[in-house]
């Protein structure tokens, strides 16, 4: 169970895997600009998700027994399995995508700034060490803790945004690459605009728990606060993958 | 009391408002593009908008959908003025379409009015309280009678009747398109829809592709509705929920349906396609504004589908009675997992395939176009890995319920439990491997064909397993043939004859000859009405004492079948001729020294039929709500949950929870039981069920 485990350990575990994703981050930029090993890069990639996966959004909470049905502790349950089948579904929109790229693309990706593209993902990663430190904070009864990191997430994120649609796209287009310039662009836009939207609900959700959390709604009852940092770190899983796919894998095309 | 019945206040005011539509539409287009236009567009569309929401105004008043249908009305022509608005500023050239509206207006209009209609209707109000911090109670209450139909309501039986009645009613449009398309081609050459044919700025041949892309796409929706429907109703009921696992999202699954189906038909108005519903680029990506409709349509479609998938599993997972196990889970509850699998997750794909041809039309994001790298086929593989699990999302709940309703009526236990069980998610797990067999002949690199040939090759060995099934479990029983098990083993017929037809198309060296004929047409309709139509009518015959306390007559119900079931061996199996002889699927004529023409005439013959015979089934359907026999008790002797308490089934389902303590289908097995009642003390009333005194072994 998690309600035993020492509090700390959980903030400390948290930090630990933010260290590991850092790492990884940081290597599969080498990996790519030095060796470009498409192999390395993809297994780095499924390392990151599941880090992410098990220990940002605990995925094995789906199996955590409760034994009382009209209990909350079970319908958290419930809509935790709900939330986790809408993520399988939303995850084939972005595998489709991800089909898409590599059949129109292949070992091609498109001419795009390496360390612009280094950047938000690093702003992303961090957000997502913030909303688990909410969360965990959250957990342990910390309300101000929560709402610090919340909002912490909500700046990384709404910098993630600006930075890809103010800053990524006009300086893309700017160098040639524009939605129907060709596939690649076709496939770049797609691809971070899908992403982007989903940033974007994710952001509304952090603004609901945090105006709601303020009021002290989430002090017992705190599957909504569960459920917005689940969705929000598996936007970031979807970033994993799209990240190298867009930025690191391949030779650069127009 | 109301002194004229609503259904005529509705038409009246159907009428009304149509000719006021009408004429707003006209006078707006006079203003735009200076000529009257008495069968465009723009004139329909507005007609359609106005006079489907008046009718509803007229049934049922300002609330519910008409509410959704007046927000979705005002929503959609927001949104296409807002768009409009930002063209005019910018100067740009073209601030008008040839539908009054340029296409990225009526795109974001039709967008806007979807998203307004689930504000209109009220089914996110509960969510938006959430939001605020407010706590909602966990039910509604429903209002009495009729009228809970017309707006949300939160309690899973409501909703499969909503469903249910959706893809009643989408039948009915869809097969009155095929009426029309079928009379057409009764004779070779144009006798109707000529070129001189004029019609929503379609010409005869135009508007036969439309109608013919329409029956395709809006049967298609229908039967996930149809699908829907029985799922929702019968699965919290056959394990012992008092709901679904998450009401409102499934209310909300339901409601985007509604918004989907109008943009279907303004798809027809605007322009019309002539991709049939397969929207194939690079056509698609030049057909008119109907193209978008239709794109748009089915992705709402999709979404009611995806978020109904997420439902049933979550509820079958997390909310069984006590004591059922997954070996002791009704098949038709497998069936509906199996297909919940498939639609939670391929949905997707087809929702992607055509949001990106929607992007190439809006933005010019060349995925499919060649000229600029683009890949064609890369859509037939999106479009496809949906596409035909699809199928399979349309059959497996229906073979379900064959296997649900056959021991009931051979009164003996189903042969082979934990295979059929196995086999609905086999089918489902194959499903997902064998998309390409639709692309044989359309360029893909050829080592690719093998390998689906053999898995869709595949496919048969699970489908095979239910066959031997019903055959197993039919032999030596003591068959009884009223109405909903005549359907069933009429699905099983021709289910078969769709199952034969099969594997030559999946054979490639066949298949190349076989593409885009009538064989592929007949192949198709007798898998979707052997896997769905006639289950769906036997599941209607079976569960509509459960759901309104009286039954359909016996009478008008074995009319409907033997009427139908000939009929349409007869329209099929004259498909599949003309296909082998060389008949084009999808083309609005055909030489008449092909000698074709008695085939197609019988063929149309038949097709009235099958249309008359629906017909006396929805007079059944409506009449018996109402004066049909009463029938609370157990009448088909089943041993399910669901007939051991009264019809109508009560609001919270079971006051007293069962307990499952044997197998499900142990039908002639003395003193065996499936579930018990915990009674002591309760209201309950337990109906007898006939003594079975014949023992099998």
């Amino acid at each position: 169970m998690v309600h035993t485990q020492d509090k700390k350990s959980m903030l400390g575990q948290g930090v630990v895997i933010f260290v590991y994703l850092a790492f990884l981050t940081g290597l599969e930029f080498l990996v790519a600009i030095s060796f470009d090993s498409v192999p390395l890069l993809v297994v780095v990639a499924l390392v990151k998700a599941a880090l992410v996966a098990y220990y940002y959004m605990h995925v094995y909470k789906l199996n955590l027994e409760s034994e009382e049905v009209e209990s909350y502790d079970y319908k958290s349950g419930t809509n935790r399995l709900g939330l986790w089948l809408f993520l399988v579904s939303d995850s084939f929109v972005f595998a489709g995508l991800m089909a898409m790229r590599i059949n129109l693309l292949g070992l091609t990706r498109p001419e795009l700034n390496q360390f612009l593209g280094l950047g938000v993902t690093a702003v992303l990663l961090i957000s997502s060490f913030f909303m688990n430190r909410g969360e965990t904070l959250l957990h342990n009864g910390d309300r101000q803790g929560f709402l610090w990191n919340t909002a912490v997430t909500f700046v990384l994120g709404l910098g993630f945004l600006l930075g890809v649609v103010l800053i990524e796209w006009p300086t893309a287009s700017a160098e040639g690459l524009t939605p129907s310039s060709g596939v690649a662009g076709a496939a770049f836009y797609m691809m971070t605009g899908m992403h982007a939207f989903h940033v974007f609900t994710g952001l509304i959700l952090l603004v609901i728990v945090w105006l709601n959390g303020r009021r002290g709604l989430y002090d017992a009852k705190n599957y909504p606060v569960e459920a917005a940092a689940v969705y929000w770190h598996f936007v970031d899983v979807v970033w994993i993958f799209f990240y190298p796919a867009l930025y690191l894998i391949g030779t650069a095309v127009k | 009391m109301r002194k004229t019945h609503p259904v005529w206040t509705g038409i009246l005011l159907l009428v009304i408002g149509g000719t006021i539509g009408y004429g707003i539409g006209l006078g707006l287009d006079l203003l735009v593009s200076h000529s009257l236009n008495f069968n465009g567009s723009v004139a329909a569309a507005f007609a359609l908008f106005l006079a489907v929401t008046s009718f509803f105004f007229g049934v049922y008043g300002y609330r519910g959908i008409t509410r959704g249908l007046v927000f979705q009305v005002i929503g959609t022509l927001v949104g296409a003025l807002f768009v409009t608005g930002i063209r005019a500023l910018v100067g740009s050239t073209t601030i008008f379409g040839p539908f009054l509206f340029s296409e990225p207006a009526w795109v974001f209009g039709a967008l806007a009015g979807d998203v307004s209609f689930v504000f209109g209707v009220g089914v996110v109000s509960d969510w938006v309280k959430w939001v605020r911090g407010l706590d909602t109670p966990e039910h509604h209450e429903d209002e009495p009678g009729w009228e809970k139909y017309f707006s949300v309501s939160l309690d899973h039986k409501v909703i499969g009747i909503q469903y249910t009645m959706t893809a009643l009613v989408l039948i009915a449009v869809g097969g009155t398109f095929a009426m029309i398309f079928r009379t057409e081609l009764a004779q070779s050459q144009l006798q109707f829809l000529t070129t001189t044919f004029k019609l929503f700025n379609q010409t005869g041949p135009q508007f036969y592709n439309t109608l013919m892309s329409l029956h395709g796409i809006i049967m298609i929706v229908s039967i996930l509705l149809g699908v829907s429907g029985i799922m929702n109703y019968v699965v919290p009921l056959l394990v012992g929920a008092h709901d679904m696992a998450f009401p409102r999202l499934n209310a909300f699954a339901f409601w985007v349906a509604v918004p989907a189906s109008v943009l279907l038909l303004m798809a027809l108005v605007l322009g019309g396609f002539d991709t049939g519903w397969t929207g194939y680029p690079p056509l698609s990506a030049r057909a008119p504004v109907g193209m978008q409709m239709f794109f748009l349509g089915v992705f709402t479609a999709g979404w009611s589908s995806i978020l109904g998938s997420a439902n049933v599993i979550a509820t079958v997972l997390r909310m069984r009675a006590k004591g059922m196990s997954a070996m002791r889970l009704p098949i038709f509850v497998w069936a509906s997992i199996a297909t919940s699998i498939i639609a939670l997750t391929a949905t997707q794909l087809i929702g992607l395939s055509f949001q990106l041809v929607m992007f190439q039309r809006l933005l010019g994001m060349p995925f499919f176009d060649a000229a600029k790298g683009g890949n064609p086929v890369l859509f037939q593989h999106l479009f496809w890995f949906y596409s035909h699990p699809a199928v399979y999302v349309f059959v497996l709940p229906g073979l379900g319920v064959i296997s649900e309703l056959l021991p009931v009526f051979v009164r003996k236990p189903l042969f082979g439990y934990r295979w059929v069980a196995m086999s609905s998610l086999g089918i489902a797990l194959v499903g997902f491997t064998v998309w390409a067999h639709h692309m044989f002949a359309s360029g893909m690199n050829e080592y690719l064909r093998v390998p689906f040939m053999y898995s869709t090759l595949l496919v048969a060995v699970p489908t095979g397993v239910k066959f031997f099934s019903w055959v197993a479990t039919l032999w030596g029983g003591k068959i009884e043939t009223p109405t909903p098990m005549l359907f069933v083993l009429g699905a099983i017929v021709v289910f078969l004859l769709g199952g034969l037809t099969g594997p030559p198309n999946a054979a490639i060296a066949l298949d190349l000859h076989l593409t885009d004929t009538y064989f592929i047409v007949g192949h198709f309709h007798d898998t979707i009405f052997g896997g769905f139509v006639f289950p769906f009518f036997a599941a209607i015959y079976y569960w509509f004492p459960k759901a309104t306390g009286r039954r359909m007559s016996e009478f008008w119900g074995k009319l409907h079948f033997w009427l139908m079931t000939p009929s349409f061996l007869v329209l099929t199996f004259g498909m599949m001729r003309v296909g082998l002889l060389g008949m084009r699927r999808r083309i609005v004529d055909y030489d008449p020294a092909l000698g074709f023409d008695t085939a197609h005439l019988i063929m149309t013959i038949a097709g009235y039929l099958i249309f008359i015979s629906v017909l006396i089934f929805f007079i059944n359907f409506f009449y018996s709500m109402t004066h049909g026999e009463k029938a609370e008790g157990n009448i088909w002797n089943s041993r399910s949950p669901e007939w051991q308490v009264p019809s109508p089934m009560p609001v919270h389902n079971y006051e007293v929870p069962f307990v499952v303590v044997g197998e499900p289908y142990d039908y002639g097995l003395a003193d065996s039981k499936y579930v018990e009642f915990s009674t002591n003390g309760s209201k309950h009333v337990e109906f007898p069920t006939a003594p079975e005194v014949e023992k099998h072994h």
